[in-house]
């Protein structure tokens, strides 16, 4: 089933266009990487599907067209945004930030909280710390489940390694390729890491200043040489 | 001894009003990271509304619950209309716009009321000659303990608010990572234009009790109650709502100290300057404040 389809997507920064108009799709279950180097337009992409800033083009969320819907009412709509650099809440506790994440629902959300816990143990241990007092790897653990806790159709999560020791980089990339199969979560996912992204992903697009330059399957994209020696660096 | 108790007891009653209107600016601060230098003038332009309210046949009490629903709509407007546009092009826009408003609206009391023999502020307590009790020997006026109820409990409302509802959490989400609040759909422009009015509301209460215990209202009414509560915020640390509270009370009880004990040079003419003095050996020593939090943030 086809969750998110987009297509000729424009996007920036005031006069500044970073997006030349991507084209690209998500099914249901699917983990899609977006891989491509610094300033390709990876972020804004994300940034410009969970409506934090101005876009044109065809953006179709399970039958919703969100191209002009607020940040606010895409999150309703199901898709959960992990942004870059993890942005938790700092000055929060822990279970305060996740009970943030859970700001759009009414019911279940201590269950849903016991729930994370579960498969984010060092979370439940520190349940009553600020966020800004975790380790980098525990702070992108909770981004995760903060979102989580919307209980998305589709989680974006930018560049989830960015700045984490290789060990807790591989322990989270496990957790998403778990919760994927065990959850049946979607996700989208954008990476600089892209050994380690394309042993999880489904399909992957690469992108280069602000264009779909490649796209098909995880294997498609190993095997090819001149992509091999841009982005897996062999 | 008897004058100790006196100091002690006057000074928190005053400086229970003093960390109402330093809440304000506290919500405020924690909410959009400015001063809003208009804070007294919005609290002393509501409680004219209050005393207006009451002299055209409202009862008190309703008078006071309607200057404040005005008094949250008032500062809830203005951050939609004049802060809101301005803080996204410059901070020291922001500045500007708080201080046009603070003369635009002591100019405006004074063109609406100014004309008027001086208004005598009703009391919301029994406030005759003999309305007090005395203990320690100190004499405890029904009006300054009803205050200080009244703020106390308005303040532990406050606290509940922070802490144990939704509304409150959005508050702090938004305060602690405005993108990541939009991110998990907390609308933030509703919560920062109510931060706004909250911030009013505590300021309309906070003047009608300050109104009630000076009973003359003018359009300076709000003028050292507002230092006195820039003192209390800066010492208790701008974005520390607690702090804000304990600050206020000590500097109420510390400027009666002061002023009883050294009459001959502070006495009531210097202990502003003592609040004055506070802002700035705090801001020299320690400028995040005895209870803020100083930034730093892990990467």
């Amino acid at each position: 089933m086809r969750l998110l389809t987009v297509e000729n997507l424009k996007a920036g920064y005031g006069p500044l266009e970073i997006l030349q108009g991507i084209d690209l799709v998500v099914d249901k279950g699917e983990i899609v990487v977006i891989l491509g180097a610094n300033g390709a337009g990876k972020t804004t992409t994300m940034r410009a599907l969970s409506g934090m800033i101005p876009r044109n083009g065809i953006v179709n969320f399970m039958d919703h067209d969100i191209v002009g819907t607020s940040a606010e009412a895409i999150v309703k709509l199901g898709i959960a945004h992990v942004p870059q650099g993890r942005g938790t809440f700092a000055d929060l506790s822990v279970e305060d930030n996740l009970r943030a994440g859970a700001y759009i629902r009414h019911d279940e959300i201590e269950s849903d909280m016991e729930r994370w816990f579960g498969v984010f143990p060092r979370l439940k241990e520190r349940r009553s710390q600020k966020a800004g007092s975790l380790s980098g790897g525990e702070q992108q653990m909770l981004a995760i489940a903060r979102a989580l806790m919307s209980r998305p159709q589709l989680l974006l999560c930018d560049e989830p390694s960015l700045g984490l020791a290789p060990l807790v980089t591989q322990e989270l990339f496990g957790v998403i390729d778990r919760l994927n199969k065990e959850e049946g979560l979607s996700v989208l996912l954008v990476e600089q890491n892209a050994n380690l992204a394309l042993k999880v992903a489904t399909r992957v697009y690469l992108l280069e200043t602000g264009r779909v330059v490649a796209s098909g399957s995880a294997a498609d994209l190993s095997a090819d040489d001149s992509i091999r020696k841009a982005y897996l660096g062999t | 001894m008897e004058r100790f108790f006196q100091y002690i007891f006057d000074g928190l009653s005053f400086g229970a009003i003093y960390a109402l209107l330093a809440l304000g600016l506290v919500v405020v601060f924690r909410g959009t990271g400015h001063l809003n230098f208009a804070q007294g003038e919005m609290a002393m332009f509501c409680t004219f509304l209050v005393w207006q309210y009451d002299a055209w046949g409202v009862p008190l009490i309703l008078a006071v619950v309607l200057g404040t629903v005005t008094g949250f709509l008032f500062g809830a407007g203005v951050e939609v209309s004049l802060i809101r546009g301005v803080a996204k092009k410059s901070e020291a826009g922001v500045f500007v716009v708080s201080i046009a408003l603070f003369l635009g609206l002591n100019s405006l009391a004074a063109m609406i009321w100014g004309n008027l023999p001086p208004e005598q502020m009703p009391s919301l307590f029994p406030d005759e000659p003999n309305d007090f009790v005395r203990i320690f020997g100190a004499v405890w006026r029904y009006e300054y303990i009803g205050v200080l109820v009244v703020a106390l409990v308005l303040m532990g409302l406050l606290f509940l608010l922070f802490a144990k509802t939704k509304f409150g959490l959005a508050m702090r989400s938004v305060a602690s990572n405005p993108e990541s609040a939009r991110l998990v759909g907390i609308p933030t422009g509703l919560v920062l234009a109510s931060s706004w009015g909250i911030a009013a509301a505590m300021g309309a209460l906070s003047g009608t009790l300050w109104g009630g215990i000076v009973g003359e209202l003018t359009a300076g009414l709000m003028f050292t109650v507002f230092i006195y509560a820039a003192a209390s915020a800066t010492l208790g640390g701008f974005d520390s709502p607690g702090g804000a509270v304990v600050a206020g009370l000590s500097i109420g009880v510390g400027e009666q100290l002061a002023a009883g004990y050294f009459p001959g040079w502070i006495g009531q003419e210097l202990k502003l300057a003592v609040a004055l003095l506070t802002i700035f050996v705090v801001l020299l020593f320690k400028p995040a404040g005895l209870f803020g939090t100083s930034k730093v943030e892990r990467v």
